[in-house]
């Protein structure tokens, strides 16, 4: 079972008498299980969930957690660990690791969690992590999910330095989850965990979407086919890479690393290419998507070549452009170009912030207007208002769609995400 | 492990299938069936149980077999495969075995974090007024007071082992007998392990 790598030209074709810029779409699809192994076949997980109970998580905050918590616990089989560990100034590792025969002392030790203290943020997670390395499986998923509210201001607290330990981590093995909780978090630094940690990132604003948010955890570990999933792009003959619209982590490799292969959700990523004038017949570039899968020792990849027919470049401006790459392109920008209102809005200019946000629809505009496109436009439209009305939210609901295109982010609607 | 005083006089006990499945479950940290169990001795990749009355009895031997096979099944290599590594004695089976439970991961990322949790707390830039003061930087490890216990050397020549050659840093090897018994990973395993260091602590001393 491989997935499925499409390679779509804007235009398809390039000139053979002058330069051209290539743009590519590039779509990656998870492999699709035979229907009878689909829900029996999921790898084992083993899971630590790190709750943060920092005094600001008091009253309905703490009650969800603990809600979520208990209905994740009964969400878990024999074959599954699970740790419960929970930080403020302190860190506490309320169920050591263990194997989920019974919920029962999960749901008796969860109802014992209350709020307290500061945010040793990092030092809750390392302890999580702790607990899932001891009983690392190959075979398994081995995930920490990390809940807070709040910002990192016990420990260690800076974003980088922080993302530079979950990456390492998942280096070796076990990934990091980060879900903010409310209108307190540090948007940045969780996007930057679960982005180093190769886990999903989640905003939640109200807490009683926490349950949902679980749930659809599971059903992601459960269909996932490959982790630390990585594309390297290797333009041949003198053509060259002038840009990746999506906002990709490089690796050490000189790769891009993708968000996790999910079963039904596929991958899009955009290329620019630069060429000099094509000669017949010459493969333009490679394409090596590379990942890991639970239970297979060796890095499993998957190798393409793109060549395109040759055509004068008067041809070649006659040719109609493949509409849906087009859209898929567009989408991706309008996620990145979101990068700069939010670095407005750091400034201080909020007029820069209202015009950029201006400018990501217009352009918007002048596509055909899809479901997709239109949706999208909704969203930005409602990003105006609410930039006017909650500059905080807006300014992390900005960040969650700027990351829609690197890694896996929750959008609270469900994971089928057929829009 | 075979040289471990108390594994050697006991004779080989003797399972019903269910305490197999139990058996085999714990140590793979994965469910086993009948079925697989069945499946694996029909192949011959287990031996054929031994019968006490009408009831199949398994040894020592199908367990060691049954964990091989999973524990390679597992990262990814097909029965086939596996069928002719089976056939070596008990003593080669725990060998690989244990070879195999320890996954370089497992302690990769166990490592990493308890050097992460051992790491000087980072995030506070160290006090300058202090550093100053000092007019030393600040992670100079504390000389070593007491060179005391050295190790003495093992006697006499043991005969016919086999030398494994690890690698662990560009020019730093370690050299491990066969006939060294290694503790089972876990907490035993990381006081020797400790035991070791500080001797190698003692030796670089002496060799500065």
């Amino acid at each position: 079972m491989q997935p499925t790598i499409t390679i779509r030209p804007l235009r398809p074709a390039v000139a053979g008498d002058a330069p051209t810029t290539l743009d590519l779409l590039i779509s990656i699809e998870p492999p699709q299980p035979p229907a009878e192994l689909q829900t029996p076949q999921r790898p084992p997980l083993n899971l630590a969930l790190v709750i943060d109970r920092s005094g600001s998580m008091a009253g309905e905050k703490i009650s969800h957690a603990r809600k979520a918590a208990r209905s994740l616990a009964a969400e878990l089989t024999s074959r599954d660990r699970l740790a419960i560990v929970t930080f403020d100034d302190e860190v506490r590792v309320v169920v050591p690791s263990r194997r989920v025969d019974s919920a029962l002392p999960f749901l008796q030790a969860i109802n014992t969690i209350e709020a307290g203290g500061t945010t040793a943020l990092f030092d809750g997670w390392l302890a999580g992590a702790l607990q899932v390395a001891e009983h690392l499986d190959g075979a398994a998923l081995n995930r920490v999910l990390l809940l807070s509210d709040g910002q990192a201001n016990e420990g260690l607290s800076d974003a980088s330095a922080i993302a530079e330990k979950v990456a390492g981590l998942n280096q070796r093995g076990i990934s990091t989850s980060a879900f903010g909780l409310g209108a307190g978090f540090d948007e940045d630094l969780m996007g930057a965990i679960a982005a180093a940690g190769d886990g999903t990132l989640a905003q939640i604003e109200s807490p009683d979407q926490l349950a949902d948010l679980y749930a659809s955890e599971l059903q992601g570990l459960a269909t996932t086919s490959g982790r630390r999933v990585s594309i390297g792009i290797r333009p041949q003959h003198g053509a060259e890479l002038v840009d990746v619209i999506n906002d990709l982590t490089v690796t050490s490799a000189g790769n891009l690393q993708l968000p996790n292969l999910r079963q039904g959700q596929t991958l899009q990523v955009g290329l620019r290419l630069q060429l000099p004038a094509w000669t017949p017949n010459q493969p333009i570039t490679g394409i090596r998507l590379a990942w890991d899968s639970p239970g297979v020792e060796r890095r499993q990849e998957l190798r393409r070549q793109l060549i395109l027919p040759v055509l004068s470049a008067a041809e070649l401006r006659e040719l109609d452009v493949d509409l849906e790459a087009a859209e898929q392109l567009a989408l991706l920008q309008a996620s990145r170009d979101r990068r700069s209102v939010i670095a407005a809005l750091d400034r201080g200019d909020e007029g820069a912030a209202f015009a950029s946000l201006e400018s990501i629809d217009l352009e918007l505009a002048a596509m055909p207007q899809s479901s997709s496109i239109s949706h999208e436009r909704q969203r930005l439209a409602e990003q105006r208002q609410l930039l006017a009305s909650d500059r905080n939210l807006s300014r992390k609901r900005l960040r969650h769609d700027v990351l829609r295109s690197s890694l896996n982010v929750w959008d609270g609607t469900n994971n089928t995400q057929e829009d | 492990m075979a040289d471990l005083p108390a594994a050697a006089p006991v004779p080989s006990p003797v399972y019903g299938l269910e305490e197999l499945l139990a058996l085999a479950g714990e140590r793979l940290g994965e469910e086993v069936t009948p079925r697989t169990v069945r499946l694996y001795a029909t192949e011959g990749l287990i031996d054929r149980p031994g019968k006490d009355g009408r009831r199949a009895v398994y040894g020592q031997r199908q367990l060691l077999q049954l964990l091989l096979v999973r524990t390679l099944a597992r990262r990814g290599l097909s029965l086939t495969a596996i069928a002719p590594l089976l056939a070596a004695g008990n003593s080669e089976l725990e060998r690989q075995l244990a070879q195999l439970e320890e996954p370089p991961a497992t302690n990769a990322a166990l490592d990493y974090l308890q050097e992460l949790q051992s790491a000087p707390p980072l995030q506070s830039p160290p006090d300058l007024d202090l550093l100053e003061v000092l007019g030393a930087p600040i992670c100079q490890s504390a000389p070593f007071e007491e060179p005391s216990r050295r190790l003495s050397p093992r006697s006499g020549g043991r005969s016919s082992s086999r030398w494994h050659r690890l690698a662990l840093a560009p020019g730093v090897e370690l050299h491990l007998s066969d006939s060294a018994s290694l503790p089972p990973p876990g907490s035993r395993r990381e006081a020797w392990l400790q035991r070791l260091l500080d001797r190698l602590r003692d030796h670089l001393d002496d060799l500065s």
